[in-house]
């Protein structure tokens, strides 16, 4: 009996949708709209989170980098204590090698953009790296092809370079086998003995997908490794069951001593780590998305608006067949699911439209930039709810309306 | 059919309390409940619509209207406990509730027992 008067309900709303395509459609676009808009703005701060995360994966949830500044951010950063400090050097690693016990490597990497050419292709203001040997222990990245430098080469500063995937594509176009080939960076031979895997687009910028990794004593020749341009950094990863913050506690320890700090010093270092990184972007990433909430709270509301005043029209329309219906015995809960259901319909079509221009959008992404933005599970989800629920908050008060008609007087009007 | 004259404080009561339930909408979209879990928005969304369906209940002088929004109360309190959402806004919304719902109760009596 219920299923039936669903049915009939549902049947009836879908009837009264199709005899008016015009206005349903007009009635639908707001919601599209809203849904657009708020789902967009929150696909696109998933997609940048997730993006960004991966980056920050990337450089290692486990590993202490000894800076020069500190990674925060905000009004109070009192950057007039930290650029009187010296940067960290190479000479220091040997010392926290040497100490540190918690670390299961330890690493030293320095960086600066280099002009690098093969034959007649030139890649300007690539990103070239020179890490010591410990470094490819603490930092992730992946091989394709080829093999990372040994630790003789390291030591020996041989002049061996690992290329990144859009760098490779741009030295070597026309799938030219870059393994074994001499490329110059920065005006000097180098041998290309391996190849990255291919990451994509880094929001933080530190894709290995454009860097050139060369050893450090090789890097040291035409980099000024004493300039803070260069970025140098130490960088410590954990041994298994260490916390960061017992290996912290051990890096400040060594790091004071190597420095000859005084016992009332200030450190005249930075001890970094990613989840820093994260809380930042999770403070930024707050606010864009309650920013987009109000953007898309505020077309919802329109659309809300858009789809209670045709329900009032279509309640208004149809009084004379709410009498007659009631007059032959239609509940007053079917008149009012009736025209629940038809707003619901009306919302829910509208965000389900809303989510496949969405779903198209991110389709057309996928070719413009190179990184993944995907239509997340919990984002359609959160569509659809709002759709649904927009429709009955919408169409609630005119269905109740409707309901509540005294049949005598609702088949007099015409 | 009899009807009810809604007296004007019930009116006044009840629009200030549709305001102050819309005004927890926006909330869904909030990163921080977004998190919580990939139904969190959906269940707030449903308590949030039932609250205001209550109150258009009470607004035609309804006697589920009131039924209705104290079972939302009871719902919505336990939900917010159970998803640890303490703060100025649970006890804020605990507090202008709890005057509602006694002053539908006052009320109670004039309201019509039919749906």
């Amino acid at each position: 009996m219920v299923f039936t008067l669903l049915k009939e309900s549902i049947l009836f709303a879908w009837g009264a949708l199709l005899a008016n395509k015009l206005r349903t459609f007009l009635s639908l676009l707001g919601i599209t709209i809203g849904i657009f808009a708020i789902i967009t703005v929150f696909t696109i701060v998933d997609s940048l989170e997730r993006n960004i995360r991966g980056s920050v994966q990337s450089l290692g949830d486990n590993v202490v980098f000894v800076m020069k500044w500190p990674w925060t951010f905000g009004p109070n950063y009192p950057w007039w204590k930290y650029m009187n400090r010296p940067v960290p050097e190479y000479s220091e690693l040997d010392e926290v090698e040497r100490k540190v016990k918690s670390a299961e490597a330890v690493g030293f990497c320095i960086s600066a953009r280099k002009i690098l050419k093969h034959n007649n292709n030139t890649i300007e203001n690539g990103m070239v790296s020179g890490w010591s040997y410990g470094y490819g222990q603490v930092k992730n990245f992946e091989i394709v092809d080829g093999r990372y430098f040994r630790e003789d080469e390291a030591e020996g500063g041989y002049n061996v370079v690992i290329l990144g995937h859009t760098l490779a594509d741009g030295l070597f176009p026309n799938n030219e086998y870059p393994i074994g080939k001499s490329i110059k960076v920065a005006g000097r031979n180098c041998k290309v003995i391996g190849l990255f895997k291919k990451e994509g687009e880094s929001m933080l910028g530190n894709t290995m997908d454009n860097q050139a990794v060369v050893p450090y004593n090789f890097a040291r020749l035409f980099m000024d490794v004493k300039s803070e341009s260069s970025d140098p950094f130490i960088a410590a990863k954990a041994k298994p069951g260490v916390t960061n913050e017992q290996l912290k506690d051990e890096l400040t320890g060594i790091m004071r001593s190597v420095r000859g700090l005084k016992p009332l010093a200030d450190d005249n270092f930075a001890l970094n780590e990613t989840n820093l990184l994260s809380k930042n972007f999770d403070g930024l990433f707050d606010i864009v998305g309650i920013a987009g909430a109000i953007i898309g709270g505020f077309s919802i509301l329109v659309g809300g608006f858009g789809i209670a005043n045709i329900m009032f029209v279509s309640v208004r329309e149809r009084t004379n067949l709410i009498g007659i219906q009631k007059s032959l015995g239609a509940k007053n809960y079917f008149i009012l699911a009736q025209f629940l259901f038809e707003a619901v319909f009306l919302s829910l079509i509208g965000g389900i439209i809303g989510l496949l221009m969405i779903y198209l959008l991110t389709f057309a992404a996928d070719g413009v930039i190179d990184m993944e933005i995907t239509l997340t599970r919990s984002n359609i989800i959160l569509g659809l709810t709002i759709s649904v629920l927009i429709g009955i908050i919408s169409g609630f008060i005119p269905a109740y309306g409707a309901s509540q008609l005294d049949p005598v007087e609702a088949i007099r009007t015409n | 059919m009899a009807h009810i004259t809604r007296p004007k404080s019930i009116s006044v009561v009840t629009i200030i309390a549709i305001v102050l339930i819309l005004l927890a909408f926006p909330m869904l979209f909030m990163p921080s409940v977004k998190r919580m879990g990939d139904f969190v928005p959906m269940i707030l969304g449903i308590i949030i619509t039932l609250q205001f369906v209550s109150l258009i209940g009470v607004w035609h002088m309804k006697q589920w209207g009131v039924q209705l929004f104290i079972v939302m109360f009871c719902t919505r309190v336990i939900t917010f406990m159970f998803l640890d959402l303490y703060g100025f806004r649970f006890y804020f919304s605990i507090f202008y509730s709890v005057l509602f719902i006694i002053f539908f109760l006052i009320h109670y009596r004039k309201m019509d027992g039919n749906l």
